[in-house]
């Protein structure tokens, strides 16, 4: 696959962003992700699982996550498969959110939201 | 969620209902994440959790299906920014791909030219028959007539079981456009020769006796001068005027505008031109020139008796024509009712305009569309196969790029791709073959002038259509099975010899195109042993060294019956005076010619029978020595002679038929014959001849009657001449002999007797030759098809004949395996073809002539030959199993 620069990617959908933000503190696995993901969001985002792996499919193969080859964990669960941000997927993640980042801080400057956080 | 290391059963059947690209890889998964969501403790201890949980499942899984359908592939990553229109995105997904599907298809190309040359020139061939087809049918039976309101417009004749389309009564006519309901206007219509004199020679033209009314209702324009008023038509007081046709204004005027107020001396009066019709004016009776119907060429025509004229008619908006032949037909009965003295009138039928124009070859035209459609779905099916053989043979390079990421939609995109541009190219060629094939065809087919055959922008249409058709029929089978590719079991190994054996799809499309085959050329059997019938008949005449013509005397000139006769004799003497003429004789109805003449009788011994249902005879006019010209046998009494004079016994010739059918058993000669008039005339039997084949060579034997031409005074006359050389020469002296008896008498139609023949064997060898050549073509299609497909099922089976061999087998037994698998297709394809056939056979019956619909020859030959022929094309490839080395074929494995 050729290499992409992160801007060829941008803007992600959301399921791609918050899988991305879920694996940004670690490695994990499929219902670990769409777990992660409903709370981070309080509960905004539910993802079932033709989403999750419909995504992790195409970002598998777009190098933004990889699986994690060999699993030795305490819980001993060596079926499940653990997925993890590829260093272009944290790139790809920190270019996002440096754009919505500035998206904020246009919309602040327009006094769109009420307080800075 | 650690203590479930294996997914429920359940939530694994779930998962099947994950689109194939998530299941291949995240099936496992895709169950534990339905087993986590179940069990979650959030879930669990709800009383509708459960429901909760299958309803959202159900929707993820529903909307995963539905991106995976809809773009091919599940999850974007990006958002398209701003979000893509419809076409945007078409174009945005598919120019490129689309581009890059065309590169790669043309490389393909380049890379099999033998492919490619075999699908282009098959293409090429069925969309050019198509084409050429298509445009007849087109100009002849599917574009309007080039007038206001076509579907108004009919033609209205007399009618009786006897005969189809008979002239009637000029009277009549005139009576029933003033008393119909029916029509918006009715027009007076005989199209006759006339004679053109004047000139430096004297000529002829194909003169319309109209009403002014006739030229109205079919939307006449004019390019200089006016068309007639009512009253320069007005029967008793009509003006000679005359109306030409633009093509007789160039031609015979140079287009000059001073044509205007010239006369015209026509059948011997002079009429003053008084307009020219436009250009794009296109007559449907081909007239040259129009007259009034009061400057008739005989006084006769008036006499209500008399039957003269036909009719064309405008239907007022919405009716059909059976609402005016009710309207008609009553009128009709009224005239009887009124005019009781002048006759029964036959029966009046009013049939659509086009009809009159066409209907002779709608049969044939519909025959020959069948026929190349039959040849082009064959074209598709080889085509089809052939892709199909490709698609699997390329089973593991497609799983390869499967694998890499072209999805299934994509990869049968390709092969769609290739195979319309394949088609449209081979469309593209065929346009060019068909307008090319329709020249040749219009330059021996009778076409009429207001049905002229071109290709137009109905015709690229529909060769744009076919093409495309085309190509998606024989693409979509690669496409929808070729792409159906299991990754796994193809990446792994050879492609299953066992599939080799079913009767697949493969096998399918062969017997369907063998017994397509059968249809055609059953039908094409048919048709040419009827035609071989044909011209062995026996027409009961000798062809060969005649020479005949037609002329008409002006009655202008020759107003009394002796000016006639004295005409006649003369011209006779004169012709048998030519060197190198054996004999000589005139008569009004050559046969094959076109000319005929009917006529109601009652003959001797027989009671008069109900007014009108009197039985019919063909009756001919002949002077004396028109049998011995004609060689028609002479099987009782005598011919014709010098004693039977205006003014003697009229004596009359009937034909064996006639004699059989009112006098069998006993003697004709001698018997009376009262002719039905007005008036009635009885005549003496003085001989019996053979028939002749008059209207058309596939008419059986029916009575005929001659009367001796010189005891009437017809100003009409045909000239048969038997002569001792080549005949063709000799139209020069015949003509100069008529003209030596009056030099402005015009002559036309010189044409030998054996010309005559073949004009009318001539739509028969047509139809015969060109359904004939797409039978050729069908059967090697079917050829070319049966070999593709068994070379690739020999191919396949290699492995196993390898394995058969090796554990003993005989190359013969090797053989013998692979046309067994060809004789099934074979007698599939002979079950379905002939039972077609028979079908085929019943709808051209009315067609045929001696031959039955299920003529046993032809059912019985053609699925032989087919069978034979199909089953060495699949014994070529199969040599080749009997050379399998099982040494080599092992040692792959």
């Amino acid at each position: 696959m050729t290499r992409k620069t992160p801007e060829s990617l941008l803007p992600l959908t959301p399921a791609v962003l918050h899988i991305l933000l879920a694996l940004a503190d670690g490695e994990r696995h499929g219902y670990a992700i769409a777990q992660e993901v409903e709370a981070m969001s309080e509960g905004q985002v539910r993802m079932g699982p033709g989403t999750l792996y419909g995504s992790i499919l195409r970002m598998t193969s777009a190098e933004l996550v990889e699986e994690v080859v060999t699993r030795r964990r305490e819980d001993g669960d060596e079926r499940r498969r653990y997925y993890r941000l590829t260093p272009f997927g944290r790139r790809v993640l920190v270019r996002e959110v440096a754009r919505l980042d500035a998206v904020v801080a246009l919309a602040r400057r327009k006094s769109l939201l009420q307080s800075p956080a | 969620m650690s203590d479930h290391p294996r997914p429920t059963r359940r939530s694994r059947l779930l998962a099947y209902c994950y689109p194939r690209e998530l299941r291949e890889q995240y099936a496992d998964d895709i169950a534990r994440f339905i087993d986590d969501t179940r069990l979650d403790p959030r879930y669990r201890d709800d009383p509708f959790g459960q429901l909760r949980v299958m309803a959202r499942l159900s929707a993820d899984a529903l909307a995963s299906l539905f991106s995976s359908l809809r773009s091919g592939a599940p999850r974007p990553i990006r958002v398209a920014s701003p979000e893509p229109s419809l076409t945007q995105r078409m174009r945005s997904i598919s120019m490129d791909a689309l581009m890059k599907d065309v590169r790669f298809a043309f490389r393909g190309f380049i890379r099999r030219p033998a492919f490619t040359a075999v699908a282009l020139g098959t293409l090429m061939l069925g969309i050019g028959a198509n084409t050429a087809i298509f445009t007849l049918v087109n100009a002849l039976l599917l574009r309007p007539l080039p007038y206001p309101h076509p579907e108004q417009l009919v033609s209205i004749w007399g009618t009786s079981d006897a005969q189809k389309q008979m002239l009637m009564s000029l009277q009549d006519v005139v009576d029933l456009r003033q008393r119909n309901h029916t029509f918006s206007d009715i027009g007076v219509v005989r199209t006759i020769s006339v004679n053109l004199t004047g000139g430096d020679r004297p000529d002829r033209v194909i003169g319309n006796f109209v009403t002014a009314s006739t030229l109205k209702l079919l939307g006449a324009k004019t390019a200089v001068g006016r068309l007639f008023t009512e009253d320069e038509t007005a029967l008793g007081a009509g003006q000679q005027v005359v109306v030409l046709s633009y093509a007789a204004w160039m031609g015979r005027f140079g287009g000059r505008r001073d044509v205007l107020g010239k006369t015209m001396v026509l059948n011997g009066r002079s009429h003053v031109v008084i307009g020219v019709t436009a250009a794009d004016y296109l007559d449907p009776f081909e007239s040259e020139l129009w007259l009034p119907v009061s400057s008739a060429p005989s006084r006769e025509w008036f006499d209500r008796a008399n039957a003269s004229v036909w009719a064309v008619g405008r239907l007022q908006p919405g009716l059909a024509p059976s609402d005016g032949q009710k309207d008609l037909a009553s009128l009709e009965a009224q005239l009887q009712r009124e005019h009781p003295q002048s006759g029964a009138r036959p029966s009046v039928s009013v049939l659509d305009l086009r009809e009159q124009l066409v209907g002779n070859s709608r049969f044939m035209l519909l025959v020959l569309f069948g026929a190349v459609v039959a040849v082009l779905l064959i074209v598709c099916v080889n085509l089809a196969n052939l892709q199909l053989i490709r698609a699997s043979t390329r089973a593991r390079e497609i799983s390869l790029r499967a694998a890499l990421g072209a999805n299934r939609a994509r990869l049968a995109i390709q092969v769609i791709v290739e195979s319309l541009l394949l088609s449209l190219a081979g469309g593209v060629l065929g346009v060019l073959l068909g307008t090319w094939a329709v020249k040749g065809l219009v330059s021996i087919l009778p076409i009429a002038d207001a049905t002229p055959v071109h290709v137009d922008a109905w015709v690229l249409a529909f060769s744009f259509g076919i093409a495309l058709l085309t190509g998606l029929m024989f693409g979509a089978p690669a496409a929808l099975f070729g792409s159906r590719v299991n990754l796994q079991d193809a990446l792994r190994a050879r492609t299953e010899s066992a599939t080799a054996r079913r009767f697949n799809a493969r096998n399918a499309l062969v017997a369907a195109e063998l017994s397509l085959c059968i249809v055609l050329l059953a039908v094409a059997g048919l048709l040419t042993r009827s035609l071989v019938r044909l011209q062995h008949t026996d027409t009961g005449f000798d062809a060969d060294n005649v020479l005949t013509a037609e002329f008409r005397l002006p009655s202008a000139k020759y107003d009394d019956s002796a000016k006639v006769t004295l005409f006649m004799s003369a011209a006779l003497e004169r012709l048998r005076e030519i060197r190198g003429v054996a004999s000589v004789a005139f008569v009004d109805a050559i046969p094959l010619s076109g000319n005929y003449g009917m006529v109601s009788y009652v003959a001797e011994g027989h009671a008069q029978p109900a007014a009108g249902a009197e039985p019919v005879t063909q009756v001919t006019n002949a002077s004396d020595g028109y049998f011995r010209t004609m060689r028609i046998p002479q099987l009782a009494g005598r011919d014709f002679d010098s004693h039977d004079r205006v003014g003697s016994e009229r004596v009359a010739i009937v034909n064996e038929a006639f004699a059989r059918k009112e006098w069998p058993g006993e003697p004709a000669v001698g018997k009376s014959v009262r002719l039905i008039g007005p008036p009635d005339q009885i005549v003496r039997v003085v001989g019996v001849v053979g028939g002749v084949k008059q209207l058309t060579l596939s008419e059986h034997d029916s009575p005929q009657l001659y009367l001796n031409k010189m005891q009437a005074s017809g100003i009409f006359a045909s000239v048969a001449m038997r002569t001792v050389g080549d005949p063709e020469s000799m139209g020069k002296e015949l003509r100069e002999a008529i003209w030596s008896i009056d030099p402005d008498q015009p002559v036309w139609k010189v044409r030998t007797m054996s010309a005559l023949v073949r004009r009318d064997l001539a739509p028969a060898k047509l139809s015969v030759r060109l359904i004939g050549a797409f039978a050729v073509l069908a059967i090697v299609l079917a050829v070319i098809g049966v070999y593709g497909v068994m070379s690739f099922s020999v191919a396949q089976r290699t492995r196993e004949v390898g394995i058969r061999m090796a554990l003993g087998a005989r190359g013969g037994q090797a053989v013998r395996m692979v046309l067994r698998s060809g004789l099934e297709v074979v007698i599939v394809a002979v079950a379905v073809g002939v039972a077609g056939a028979l079908a085929a056979g019943r709808y051209l019956e009315s067609r045929l002539y001696n031959v039955g619909a299920n003529d046993p020859a032809t059912m019985l030959i053609v699925p032989l030959v087919l069978a034979v022929v199909a089953l060495f094309a699949s014994w070529l490839p199969a040599r080749r199993a009997a050379r399998v080395d099982p040494a080599i074929t092992l040692r792959e494995e």
